[in-house]
């Protein structure tokens, strides 16, 4: 039986295969002298930076710096983590990389990107918003620095709120009950899903509340606080009264729902905007999530922080892609283009329609998640979206919150 | 005269020189890189340059002490003893099928199993997601409207259960056109004569089967199900995709998608190798019995 042997060596190989093999290599970090005429630029998301933007940089790069050019490549967000973690220790390292505001203490605190602290000024004497820097801050180093921010706010069905006869909302309470009286049968008021945590953590941070804060040296997971638990109660109320999404449901393209009118308001970035298509836009109103008493409340900010692989041969040819994002023109360009500019100058050419309003309104308070390098961990693991999920399906939000900040203690600090 | 029993005693190891290079160098050095890292504190400080730590048996130490590994790897294995044997029963009855029908049925009934066997992972994972989706899916829709009312907006990968039905049903669907198209091509080697002889002894279809066709064919199942037992329990893909799609993801990891978050999502790469030496050795001690068999039934 000849068959026999030949899949007893399949058997075999499969077997082996079974075997998962961590990856990583040690390579030598000795800088090689000259550099390569390639310069190479690693974005995140497909079009989360808009493609003429993308050209402008290609085309400027190699204006001015003859005889050199700059390659842009795109990772998927749920890809960029692991890539960026094999490929920045590497000897092909890209050299500047795009990494989400909250994944870059994972970065910092181990030395792969070059400290920028003493060229800092040669960017610009007013980089900001002051959380990213934080977050690209390691030891009282900067090592990565803003590249553009987006705000969570409000997007609202103009009809449905006047058919309902409500006004838009001046206070969180008054947002409760618009929710809660726009849905019906089968639209919902606000769209909630239920593990959709970044959204959800506003209700929070609304309050007072925080995910969790440093105690010297130590990480404080904070969610069964008081003010966490009012956040938590009013988004559960939330849950059970105001939404049909799914319990189970991700952040995942919060408009779709909106677009075929099964939702009076949904809560995205400002660059949902152009998902709601034309006919449907004439309907579409913007306004922050507003604050317990007035005002904006503190949402959770969206963005990403830019910086350069200390590994990479080219560090001259990549700080001037970092001196060409933070130029005015490129400034201008991501200003208009909706995504908050990392040199505040440059921040009301957004524009002054609601759109522009709600995201400078919203950004203006921002929070960002712990700036912990084991923060990534947490979100790999889905931490925040079980508890959420679990506050969805009508979970006592004090067990909850026991159990999910004894994860993050432990996550935290490891 | 000696020429010619020289050249047939090189040959064969000439010819499996490179097969044994490939092995060494695609999975000695893997293998061996893990069975180092599974004794070092290995994780992201380490991967950006930091000197590894020897730990000796401490990873090793931690999983055997950590519940959480336990009930991933006994949720892991019933889940492979489930599909694996479901997927041998409805793959073995497909095979069946075809040797019953006629060409034109048969040919329709290959088509269909090859098209889901060449289909792509994520493309079929994303199909099937629409099926089950919890607002759009076909499969809620269709429950409805024949009067299961609750399954409007039902929710198919909020509760673990009720997550590995589903992710059970597109493992088996995935799997079920490689058995049927093993298992029918050792149908076609049973002797025709022998069953028509016993047909006209009167055996019935049933003992037919029990004593002529399933002897036949049994090195061929073994070897299948050993296949099955080994993928199953390394399932990984189709998981990953569900839980992000919406399973509750701590309740819902097997062995490979939590070797996985140990490894790359929480860089740690020491326990994470720690336990995937625990999954071959696993894995070898499971199917070392049909081995053997196989390599027994070989000599003989």
């Amino acid at each position: 039986m000849k068959i026999n042997k030949i899949a007893a060596a399949t058997v075999a190989s499969a077997m082996a295969l079974t075997a998962l093999a961590a990856c990583g290599s040690s390579d030598d970090d000795k800088p090689a002298a000259d550099e390569s005429k390639t310069v190479t630029l690693w974005l995140a998301g497909k079009e989360d930076t808009p493609k003429p933007l993308e050209e402008w940089l290609v085309t400027e790069y190699s204006k001015q710096h003859p005889g050199k050019t700059l390659k842009v490549t795109h990772i998927d967000w749920g890809e960029l983590m692991p890539r960026l973690n094999t490929a920045l220790q590497g000897k092909d390292t890209p050299d500047v990389v795009e990494v989400g505001n909250t994944q870059s203490p994972t970065f910092t605190s181990v030395g792969a990107f070059t400290d920028l602290t003493d060229k800092l000024d040669e960017l610009g004497d007013n980089i900001g918003p002051k959380g990213f820097v934080e977050a690209g801050t390691y030891d009282g180093k900067v090592s990565a620095v803003p590249y553009y921010w987006g705000s969570r706010y409000i997007f609202y069905s103009k009809k449905a709120f006047a058919d309902a006869g409500i006004d838009v909302p001046t206070n969180l309470a008054d947002f409760q009950k618009a929710a809660t009286q726009l849905k019906t049968g089968k639209t919902s008021g606000f769209w909630l899903p239920g593990q959709d945590w970044r959204n959800g953590i506003s209700w929070i941070f609304a309050n007072g509340g925080d995910i969790a804060v440093k105690d010297g040296d130590k990480w404080v997971a904070k969610l069964s606080a008081p003010e966490a638990q009012a956040g938590l109660k009013q988004v559960q109320e939330l849950y059970k009264d105001a939404t049909l999404a799914p319990k189970d449901g991700l952040d995942a393209e919060p408009w779709v729902p909106f677009n075929n009118g099964e939702a009076a308001m949904f809560m995205a970035p400002s660059w949902a905007r152009w998902s709601v298509p034309e006919e449907k836009a004439k309907d579409l109103g913007a306004f922050p999530l507003p604050g317990v008493d007035s005002g904006a409340a503190p949402v959770f900010a969206g963005g990403s922080n830019i910086a350069i692989s200390a590994k990479s041969k080219n560090q001259n040819g990549a700080f001037d892609v970092l001196k060409l994002i933070y130029s005015d023109e490129y400034q201008t360009l991501l200003a208009k283009n909706g995504l908050g500019p990392a040199n505040d100058k440059f921040t009301s050419l957004m524009g002054d329609d609601e759109f522009a309003k709600a995201a400078i309104a919203a950004a203006a308070t921002a929070k960002l998640t712990p700036a912990s390098p084991e923060w990534a961990a947490v979100e790999s693991a889905s931490v925040m979206e079980e508890f959420f999920g679990s506050i969805a399906r009508g979970d006592d939000p004090a067990d909850a919150a026991k159990a999910a900040d004894a994860k993050l203690n432990t996550m935290l600090n490891k | 005269m000696s020429s010619p029993r020289i050249t047939r005693n090189r040959g064969p190891y000439l010819l499996i020189v490179p097969t044994i290079l490939v092995l060494i160098v695609a999975m000695g050095y893997p293998l061996g890189r893990q069975l180092i890292l599974s004794f070092q504190e290995f994780g992201r400080a380490q991967q950006f340059g930091q000197p590894a730590e020897w730990v000796g048996l401490q990873n090793y130490q931690d999983l055997v002490t950590d519940r959480a590994m336990w009930t991933v790897v006994t949720r892991s294995l019933i889940f492979c003893a489930v599909c694996a044997s479901v997927t041998m029963f409805i793959g073995t009855l497909f095979a069946l099928l075809m040797k019953r029908v006629s060409t034109g049925p048969r040919l329709a009934l290959q088509i269909s199993l090859l098209l889901t066997w060449a289909m792509p992972v994520i493309a079929a994972m994303t199909a099937w997601q629409w099926l089950f989706d919890t607002r759009y899916g076909v499969i809620n829709w269709t429950l409805k409207n024949l009067g299961f009312s609750s399954f409007e907006n039902h929710n198919w990968l909020i509760e673990p259960l009720s997550f590995f039905s589903v992710a059970g049903v597109i493992v088996i669907w995935m799997s079920v056109p490689f058995v049927a198209f093993t298992t029918y091509a050792a149908l076609t080697q049973v002797s025709e004569e022998t069953l028509e002889a016993s047909h006209l002894d009167g055996a019935t279809a049933l003992q037919r089967f029990r004593h002529i066709t399933f002897p036949t064919i049994k090195p061929v199942l073994t070897i299948v199900m050993l296949l099955q037992v080994v993928w199953d329990l390394r399932v990984f893909a189709q998981i990953d995709f569900l839980q992000k799609v919406g399973g509750t993801v701590s309740q819902t990891h097997l062995m490979g998608t939590y070797i996985y978050t140990l490894g790359i999502g929480q860089s740690d790469y020491g326990s994470a190798s720690a336990l995937s030496m625990f999954v071959l050795v696993l894995t070898l001690a499971l199917t070392f019995r049909y081995v053997r068999r196989l390599l027994a039934e070989d000599a003989s």
